[in-house]
């Protein structure tokens, strides 16, 4: 479970000037749910999922990811969590199984584990025949399935995808979210960030939109009809960034 | 942090690495194949060349002008050459067509013969043998042609002898007998000594280098960074692991180049029939040289690993590698130097003390303690560069640095934007470029001349024309501002204090580095008044430094760098300054003023204090050196122009004085000139 309390991240620019590039973000997201974090490019969804993969340190509030304090116990965040991006890259040279073993090392997965570990995804992501191919070797959607084994070998019970559909074609995208339900299934806590509206909608228990590092506003997709009295998730949310900006002026 | 991460970290590094067709060609195939080729291709080459150059056909023209027994039998010796072809005797001696001809290469030598008499009467062949000294078979001409006539010469004078009844072995009065005591292998030592170190440093970056830009901005280049930095793996362990497998392939490749070339030596030996035990390399001090590498290499490895880090892709860790590489060449050339012995000092400096040790150690003249201090001074800067690199590696702005940030802005549309620190950068190296080139020029053709040129075209002139330029306010800019007069005040007060400690800090480089009398002159001149007089030398080398380099330091640059931090903006303008000097045994001390020159002009918001303690500095120096004499009470301080160390206790009393004056009467410190602005109620 994700408890996440007025996160806060400001970045320094060259002219002096700072940068609210998460501001004041407070949200739960608990066991078998999918929380989806909406927002238009440069909203500061990256920079949240990278406070709470403890990449970056937040400026100010903090998260507790299965207990563990973002700022206090990082080790342990990270033993706990599954992280899966868009654009995350693989080692070429190293075989598929190769890939997933060094993760499983990192992840402190017990060796005599791995092997059995390894053949669970390769059933699961149907990956035996190319196992033993380097990555270098392997097509977009192989790849991805590398990427996805390689980010949950250790079953964590948090998972972080950000974008992880962003430039795949749509076929491979299905793996991605059938992998999302599964995750769901297992109980697992998704975290999933994206700027289609339409995916946001599909797999969605909860709804973060974030514009400009702030919160928008947050529920389910139902309660936002309810509220808006609109029902095309686009509307809703340009409703909502209207919103914002009457309330500055 | 975890042994076993690391290991699996490392583990998987070298098994990336191995399978990586670059590294392994530059790593290992490299070292194993380039010799090899390089020493049979180029000394069969050679051979091969020398061979055809003794078996030319060289042709000269000989001019004999006087035709007598002698010029003949002259002329018979040469013929007697193999391989040398004398054309028919030439007509008319004339030098312009015949030099033609040796330069179009249709004759290797032209020879002239004429004779003169000696004071005492006796008759002197005056030989001139034009040769073109560029060309091969011209030199191997007149080398031919020199042997052969020195035999004839010995012919002659003896003839000479004999005529007049003495024994030509009069002329042996003093017999010079060469015995060479250096055992065998300190001759090797001596001379592979020489370019050894030179050699293993530039194995060493090369191999390294590679692989390390590969490890951490090719990570971030492929993405894989971020999903090995979200995973249970500390990023220190992270660090140490990609560390390691710096180090052992550099291990490797030193190794392999190390072998190879000794067996390509090896083997050349042995085709050229040279008896390989005359040559045998001191074993024992290679195997030490070989141990010595080690920290060597892990220094590299560490400063590779920062860049590394530092960069944001391969080919701009590339980039930042060059400086490195012209750096450590130039550095480890020392060992070709003469007159370059270890010491203290020297043991100190990364690169140096290594080409000098092993340099040393191959002579088998080496002082343990040495060996000590160069290996241990090496594995500090070890930590601390590898330190650098973990921190590196936690810092975000570094991680994810972006490509934005980084454009080159000069000229910005807002004002504010113009003078940056890049822009600084860019300025200084130009300034400096100047100051050696065309500043130099004028000093060397007219010294007092070219101080003032330099002082008021390359140093004042710039800085006011970028200020008119671009369109900032020059008073604002540079702090001509008001300023209490004590101030003023305290900074006299400090002048004497500070330039003794500079002196002292100068005395003790000096006993560290010994310079050369020569050198110490030309500083001593500088500041010994010329005949110009007195207060024009107080005018060149007192007032207009403290003006114009003032404006440039602490006006100009200063403004622009302390915008990232006052403290920040003070010592990189102070180093800046240091560098200004163009002299490394300066370094230190112009730095340290420059610190206590920009800590006022911040302290007081005046460039006029600054300016007033420059110009203090460097006129007490002229009268000091001057009119000691006229001063009984430096002469308790200066005695055999060394200062007594006790002024140090006196001077740094009275300088904390000062600076706590300094603190009292300046509690506020302005950071930019847009903060001075609102403290002012300046509403611009």
């Amino acid at each position: 479970m994700i408890i996440v309390n007025n996160l806060t991240k400001v970045f320094h620019q060259q002219n002096g000037e700072e940068l609210y590039a998460v501001n004041d973000l407070s949200f739960t997201a608990d066991k078998g749910e999918i929380v989806v974090l909406l927002g238009v490019n440069g909203a500061g969804k990256t920079t949240a999922m990278r406070m709470l993969s403890t990449v970056l340190q937040p400026t100010a509030g903090t998260a507790t990811l299965e207990g563990y304090d973002l700022k206090k116990d990082p080790q342990n965040v990270r033993a706990n969590l599954g992280f899966l991006s868009g654009d995350t890259g693989l080692y070429a040279r190293l075989t598929a199984r190769e890939t997933i073993t060094y993760f499983a090392r990192l992840y402190d997965v017990p060796e005599n584990k791995i092997d059995a570990r390894i053949n669970e995804m390769a059933d699961l992501l149907d990956m035996h025949d190319f196992l033993d191919k380097k990555i270098d070797f392997l097509s977009t959607g192989m790849k991805q399935k590398v990427s996805i084994a390689r980010s949950i070998i250790h079953d964590p019970p948090i998972m972080i995808f950000d974008e992880p559909t962003a430039g795949l074609d749509i076929l491979t995208a299905k793996n991605i979210i059938s992998f999302i339900h599964k995750c769901k299934e297992d109980g697992k806590c998704v975290l999933f960030s994206t700027h289609i509206m339409r995916e946001a909608e599909r797999i969605a228990d909860k709804i973060v939109m974030i514009h400009q590092g702030k919160v928008l506003a947050q529920g389910s997709w139902e309660n936002f009809k309810k509220d808006t009295g609109l029902h095309d998730l686009d509307d809703i949310f340009i409703h909502y960034v209207n919103n914002i900006t009457k309330e500055d002026v | 942090m975890n042994l076993k991460k690391i290991f699996v970290i490392y583990k998987k590094e070298m098994l990336d690495l191995v399978r990586d067709r670059r590294t392994i060609i530059t790593a290992f195939v490299l070292p194993i194949i380039l010799y090899p080729l390089l020493m049979i291709g180029i000394s069969s080459m050679m051979s091969r060349q020398e061979m055809k150059l003794e078996q030319q056909e060289l042709v000269i023209y000989l001019n004999d002008t006087i035709h007598d027994e002698t010029s003949r039998e002259l002329i018979e010796s040469l013929s007697q050459i193999e391989t040398l072809q004398i054309m028919d005797e030439a007509i008319v001696y004339n030098e312009g067509t015949y030099l033609d001809l040796l330069q179009d290469k249709s004759i290797q030598a032209l020879i002239n013969i004429e004779d003169s008499l000696s004071s005492s009467g006796y008759r002197i062949f005056n030989i001139t043998c034009f040769y073109d000294e560029t060309s091969e078979k011209s030199s191997m001409a007149y080398r031919k042609i020199k042997d052969n006539l020195r035999d004839l010469e010995e012919v002659l004078i003896s003839k000479r002898l004999e005529k007049i009844k003495i024994n030509s072995e009069i002329l042996n009065a003093v017999e010079i007998k060469k015995e060479n005591i250096a055992p065998p292998e300190q001759m090797v030592g001596f001379v592979v000594g020489k370019f050894l170190p030179y050699l293993l440093i530039m194995l060493t970056i090369s191999g390294a280098s590679v692989i390390a830009s590969d490890l951490i901005a090719g990570e971030k280049e492929r993405g894989t960074l971020e999903t090995i930095l979200v995973s249970a793996a500390r990023r220190d362990e992270l660090v140490i692991g990609k560390y390691l497998t710096i180090i052992t392939i550099s291990i490797i490749t030193v190794l392999l180049n190390l072998l190879s070339m000794y067996l390509s030596f090896r083997h050349i030996f042995m085709q050229t029939g040279t008896n390989i035990g005359d040559f045998q390399l001191p074993i024992g001090n290679f195997v030490l040289i070989l141990l010595l590498m080690l920290p060597l290499i892990t220094l590299f490895s560490a400063i590779l690993l920062s860049i590394s880090t530092y960069s944001r892709n391969i080919k701009e860790a590339q980039s930042y590698q060059m400086p490195l590489l012209f750096g450590a060449i130039m550095l480890s050339m020392v060992s070709f130097l003469p007159g370059f012995e270890l010491n203290i000092g020297f043991a100190l400096i990364p690169i140096v003390n290594f080409s000098l040790l092993m340099r040393d150690i191959m002579m088998n003249n080496f002082q343990l303690s040495y060996l000590f201090i160069v290996i241990g001074s090496t594995l500090v800067l070890d930590v601390i560069t590898v330190y650098i690199s973990i921190k590196l590696f936690h810092s975000e702005n570094v991680l994810f640095r972006t490509a934005e940030e980084k454009s080159l802005k000069f000229w910005g549309k807002n004002k504010k934007d113009v003078l940056n620190i890049q822009f600084i950068m860019v300025y200084f190296v130009i300034m400096i470029i100047a100051l050696y080139y065309i500043g130099g020029s004028w000093q060397l053709k007219d010294m007092m001349n070219g101080l003032i040129k330099t002082q008021l075209l390359i140093i004042l002139l710039p800085v006011i024309m970028i200020l008119r330029i671009s369109k900032a306010d020059i008073k604002k800019t540079l702090r001509l501002n008001y300023t209490n007069p004590i101030n003023f005040l305290l900074v006299l007060i400090a002048a004497l204090p500070l330039l003794l400690l500079s002196g002292i800090l100068g005395q003790i480089i000096n006993h560290i580095f010994p310079v050369s009398e020569a050198y110490l002159e030309i500083l001593q001149n500088l500041i010994t008044v010329q005949q110009e007089g007195l207060w024009f030398t107080i005018f060149v080398v007192g007032i207009l430094p403290g003006v114009c380099e003032e404006v440039m330091f602490r006006g100009f640059i200063l403004n622009a760098l302390r915008k990232k931090g006052v403290w920040y903006g003070i010592i990189l303008t102070a180093v800046l300054f240091g560098a200004f000097h163009l002299d490394p045994f300066r370094f230190l001390p112009a730095t340290l003023l420059g610190i206590w020159l920009g800590y006022l002009a911040v302290k007081t918001n005046s460039l006029f204090v600054p300016v007033l303690a420059h110009f203090l500095q460097n006129s007490l120096a002229i009268l000091i050196t001057n009119y000691a004499e006229n001063f009984s009470f430096i002469k308790l301080i200066i005695r055999d122009d060394e200062i007594a160390y006790w002024v140090v206790i006196p001077s740094v009393i009275i300088l904390y004085f000062v600076v706590k004056g300094l603190s009292t009467l300046n509690p506020k410190t302005f950071a930019t000139v847009e903060e001075q602005d609102l403290a002012n109620g300046d509403k611009d």
